[in-house]
């Protein structure tokens, strides 16, 4: 009798640990994300041959100065598209697409895999880096959204290859950024696909008025980069170039991350250095500080192993060495399984990126998730997923409920507020279908209308040339004891990348104190500001200013 | 949402507010209320210590419309002098008095801290002079921190706290309903600047005034910049904030919550609830969700119907010719520059939530319907005046602005040492002079005991006025004693 009754306390303490084991549910606002790509105008889809398994990014950028984020989507074999944001605030979204005239060889917009917006020669219109199979393309921004191709004039022969990576920053003293560019297999090399990765490419501008890409630096070894950032993983204010690389192809291979260091050759961290193997089907960086601790933490995307790093507080020191300890697991955030629809082989995730998506103050994680293509070992219906912030620091997955995890491909993600309301957006990229683009209604309220979220800020850094806005600059947003940094950056995720307002979700905070370190190293004041507002911090200018959506 | 635990409180609740009322129109307010407190499970005797026998149901009132508000009004003034219990909530263990939640570093609150609170049992606990929702003597000041590093601080050095005096909530409806009309109008002037200059291409300049009273000017680019250098006395987000002495919340509702929390532990669920903190019990008191978001309302209604203070009726023949002569120096000196007479209110329909809120305080976008609460009904609106255009004339005596109120040479009021939400520690919003009368002592930390002496610390803004007084002669100056004296709390 004793012995029943201790087994039946023991199966009820199992029982109940392991419902406390169980995946966490999200206990704040899950915001409703309703996808109208058709009805917002835009239809742009992604495909192609093995060279377009990969990539499927684009970019995000105001290429109009109306301050709303316009679009440029990479189609693999069907043509790039750029599609201008007429939204009005806090309604639906709505884009317009607008035909690219680069004046050169329309067929240079095909075989895109993905691009990113910088403003290369800081004449104040976001520039586009293009990632191709082939030569990328440098496209200079002019008013109302136009683009002519510089390559030529800005000494840049394409660095050619299959481009699936790209990066940028300004290193001290530099006009013009420096450029990462990280490359897949090289299919002319013997053998390939396996073993035969291209090297990748350090472009550093060359003096002059204009910018110069004459110049290539080689990055070898190369092990098939699908995901570039330059990241300050030890706050020292010399940004190093991480590398994310996919083990399909490589041979003795690992993750990656340069030293690149002024006016130095780049060279790897090695085992001395603290670096340690892993090896991975690397396809994104996302990069954010989960902990508020200063130092930022990686989302790395694979195959069925996903990870999230953390410097390990035993043996990197203070922040001397670069060692990580993987953390997905004991907060929530493996995201390794689809979490519905019921296929339970391994993930196929892309883009990363973290951000908070119900203003809650916390940092939230989005993950694209698709098969390559008809890969059998992994699954085949592969949600995408939205990991939303907790407060006891783990995650909890909210993508079925908040409508991301429908039945498609994903690649690439652009993750911006695309009618200015204070709330993300996001537009994901498929291969093989139309985009799907979803705008955060806020938070689900059972069968109720969407109820307004958290509050929020949305920052805009402007500072004079060189480096006009602020790449390289980290923003730490204060409130109460809680401080939230994001960092201005140009590459990561999966060939996907956004330019313009950065968003901070405030919670119940009305009011903020943001500093910014700006990429010299310098800090600001403190800049007092209201809660849901658009905020300009010029360096020039002592107090913040406010900006207001013209329509 | 509502959360219930006995029956008794209801027929408590039901039965004071019979004895107050007649009628059918209350037998149908008290079947709403009735409707609205629902029990719970656990019960206790009649002689129960708990103040929260039951909770009211926001959705509920807001939905049964005027039938509800008497009965609102009424639980509202139950718990604005309730004395919470431990077993109600009452006390943050673990939470400083923050108004975004926070948790202690280290150790537990004790039940109560005479500086970081909670330092009383009830709002009636120092609103209560002359009557309840009135001013407090000086024993009923409270110590101000923000309460995010220093939730232990134990002493009242103003190198930690600012020490404040309790401000009478009269009329404190009709002051929200100000501040709401001069923020759309502060925040429409805004908008068409921005749309003026767009449309222009050319940069645009706009003062910033309502009702009369001038925030400085900001100036819109066509880009949709807005410099805000010279905005003044308002908040860069152009919200007029009207409650506290810097002027610093928004709403009764905002008000609220952060009082609940500050001075007596109970946290209310749109603040510190689950979905913001991720916990039911954020403090850790032991009672989850201690206020709902229907708790609150009641609270706010009751407030937003007290009467405003009004003109003391049985004056002296002296005094009244006194205080007239007074009126006109006070007018002929300046005071009404900041102090001004009265401010005109187009409509006397107060509405909670309030609208211009934000998250942590319950918006009126997350409300199925709105509580509306006409004070244009109540016996108090025949006695206010209207203007040509036919709005109210709400005689505060207040710009509802702040104004730095210290010099180099005057500087009495300028005894803080730290700034209050980008409010900096001289600089506060014109105080309310309906009722000054009532509330002695007088000055942010009630520190003067007479209006002379209140009146002579003006420095800053009002340093012109307060020579203009000193240079009156001491029967003009007394007169306008007389004349502030006249500005009474009295019951209804």
């Amino acid at each position: 009798m004793r012995t029943v009754l201790g087994l039946l306390i023991v199966l009820a303490v199992f029982a109940a640990a392991r419902a406390a084991d169980g995946p966490q549910k999200p206990l704040g606002d899950v915001p409703v994300m309703h996808e109208e790509a058709e009805a917002a105008g835009i239809h742009s889809v992604y495909d192609g041959p093995w060279e377009f398994f990969v990539g499927g990014g684009g970019a995000a950028f105001d290429c109009d100065g109306s301050g709303f984020p316009s679009v440029f989507l990479a189609g693999g074999k069907n043509p790039a598209k750029l599609f201008v944001n007429r939204s009005k605030a806090g309604g639906p979204l709505r884009f317009e697409e607008k035909p690219l005239d680069i004046g050169a060889d329309p067929k240079l917009l095909q075989n895109v895999i993905g691009a990113y917006p910088i403003d290369i020669d800081g004449d104040g219109h976001m520039d586009l880096f293009v990632l191709r199979v082939g030569g990328n393309l440098l496209l200079k921004g002019g008013p109302d959204c136009g683009f002519t191709l510089t390559n030529k004039e800005w000494n840049f022969d394409g660095d050619p290859g299959w481009t699936t990576s790209f990066a940028a920053e300004w290193e001290p003293g530099q006009k013009f950024p420096t450029l990462a560019i990280g490359h897949y297999v090289d299919r002319n090399a013997p053998g390939s696909p396996w073993g035969t990765c291209q090297e990748n490419s350090l472009y550093r501008p060359q003096p002059g008025d204009r910018p110069d890409y004459s110049v290539r630096t080689p990055l070898a070894p190369g092990f098939c980069a699908l995901s570039m950032l330059f990241t300050d993983w030890n706050k020292s204010g010399v940004p190093s170039l991480r590398v994310s690389n996919d083990r399909q192809y490589y041979r003795g291979g690992e993750e990656q991350m340069w030293r690149i260091e002024p006016g130095k050759t780049p060279r790897l961290y090695t085992r001395a250095d603290g670096w340690r193997h892993l090896s991975i089907f690397g396809m994104g960086i996302a990069e954010g500080d989960i902990d508020g601790s200063g130092y930022p933490e990686y989302f790395l995307t694979s195959m069925g192993d996903e990870k999230l790093q953390k410097l390990d507080p035993d043996e990197a020191g203070r922040a001397e060495l670069p060692v990580y300890r993987d953390i997905a697991a004991e907060v929530g955030a493996t995201a390794h399984i689809p979490y519905t629809g019921g296929d339970k082989r391994p993930s196929t995730a892309w883009h990363a990126e973290f951000a908070d998506f119900n203003n809650a103050g916390l940092l939230d994680i989005f993950v694209s998730k698709g098969n390559l293509e008809q890969m059998p070992d992994f699954a085949a219906r592969d949600p995408s997923n939205l990991l939303l912030g907790q407060w006891n620091g783990k995650f909890a997955e909210a993508g079925d409920e908040a409508g991301v995890a429908g039945d498609r491909k994903g690649r690439g993600a652009l993750i911006a507020d695309f009618n200015l309301d204070g709330c993300l957006d996001i537009l994901q990229i498929n291969r093989g279908s139309d985009v799907s683009l979803f705008r955060n209604l806020g938070a689900k309220n059972g069968d109720g209308p969407p109820l307004p979220m958290g509050n929020w800020t949305e920052i805009r850094l402007v500072e004079p040339n060189p480096n006009r806005n602020a790449v390289g600059a980290k923003i730490s947003v204060k409130t109460g004891t809680r401080a939230q940094t994001r960092t201005v950056q140009v590459g990561g995720g999966d060939a996907s990348g956004h330019a313009g307002w950065i968003h901070v979700g405030l919670g119940t905070a009305e009011r903020a104190e943001i500093r910014v370190q700006w990429p010299d190293g310098e800090w600001s004041a403190s800049y007092r500001v209201f809660a849901n507002q658009f905020v300009v911090i010029d360096r020039a200018k002592p107090q913040a200013a406010y900006w207001y959506p013209g329509r | 949402m509502v959360r219930d635990k006995e029956k008794p409180t209801i027929r408590r609740l039901t039965g004071d507010v019979g004895d107050m009322k007649r009628g059918l129109g209350v037998s149908i307010a008290l079947s709403v209320v009735a409707g609205v407190l629902v029990a719970g499970a656990a019960s206790g005797g009649s002689w129960d210590e708990r103040v929260f026998g039951s909770h009211v149901d926001f959705d509920a009132v807001a939905s049964a419309g005027p039938a509800a508000l008497t009965a609102l009004i009424e639980r509202g003034r139950e718990l604005f002098k309730a004395k919470f219990t431990t077993a109600d909530g009452a006390g943050r263990p673990k939470a400083t008095q923050a108004i975004i939640p926070t948790k202690r570093k280290s150790g537990i609150n004790p039940p109560f801290s005479r500086t970081s609170g909670p330092d009383s049992n009830s709002c009636f606990g120092c609103h209560n002079d002359p009557i309840e929702g009135g001013s407090g003597d000086d024993i009923a000041n409270v110590f101000v921190s923000e309460g995010f590093e220093s939730a232990q601080f134990d002493n009242i050095d103003p190198s930690f706290s600012s020490e404040r005096h309790t401000i009478a909530l009269m009329g404190a409806g009709l002051v929200e309903l100000l501040a709401r009309e001069m923020t759309a109008d502060l925040q429409a002037i805004r908008a068409e600047a921005v749309a003026h200059a767009r449309v222009t291409g050319e940069p645009c300049r706009a003062d910033l005034v309502t009702k009369g009273i001038r925030f400085g000017w900001i100036e819109a680019h066509p880009d949709g910049m807005v410099d805000l250098d010279s905005v003044d006395g308002v908040d860069a987000d152009l919200i007029v904030r009207p409650f506290s002495r810097k002027g610093v919340f928004t709403s009764l509702r905002q008000f609220t919550i952060n009082a609940l929390n500050v001075h007596h532990g109970m946290e209310a669920v749109e603040r510190f609830g689950v979905r913001w903190t991720g916990s039911h019990d954020f403090a850790e008191s032991g009672v989850p969700d201690a206020i709902t978001p229907g708790d609150v309302s009641a609270l706010v209604a009751f407030q937003a119907a007290l009467p405003p203070p009004t003109v003391k009726a049985d004056l002296p023949a002296d005094w009244r010719a006194a205080a007239s002569e007074g009126a006109k120096q006070f007018q002929a000196i300046g005071c009404v520059s900041c102090h001004v007479e009265t401010l005109p209110l187009k409509s006397l329909v107060f509405t909670d939530p309030a609208p211009y809120d934000m998250a942590g305080t319950l918006r009126a976008s997350e409300a199925k319907a709105l509580i509306r609460i006409d004070l244009s009904t109540f016996p108090f609106a025949r006695t206010l005046q209207k203007n040509d255009k036919g709005e109210w004339l709400i005689p505060l005596y207040s710009d509802l602005k702040r104004h730095l109120v210290v010099d180099e040479t005057v500087n009495a009021l300028g005894n803080e040492l730290q700034a209050q939400r980008f409010v900096e520690r001289d600089v506060f919003l014109t105080p309310r002079l309906w009722g000054v009368g009532s509330t002695a002592p007088y000055g942010h930390n009630g520190a003067f005991r007479m209006l002379d002496e209140v009146i002579v610390a003006h420095g800053g803004d009002a340093r012109f006025s307060r020579d203009a007084y000193l240079a009156l002669d001491p029967e003009q100056r007394d007169s306008i004693v007389a004349f502030l004296r006249s500005l009474v709390i009295e019951a209804p």
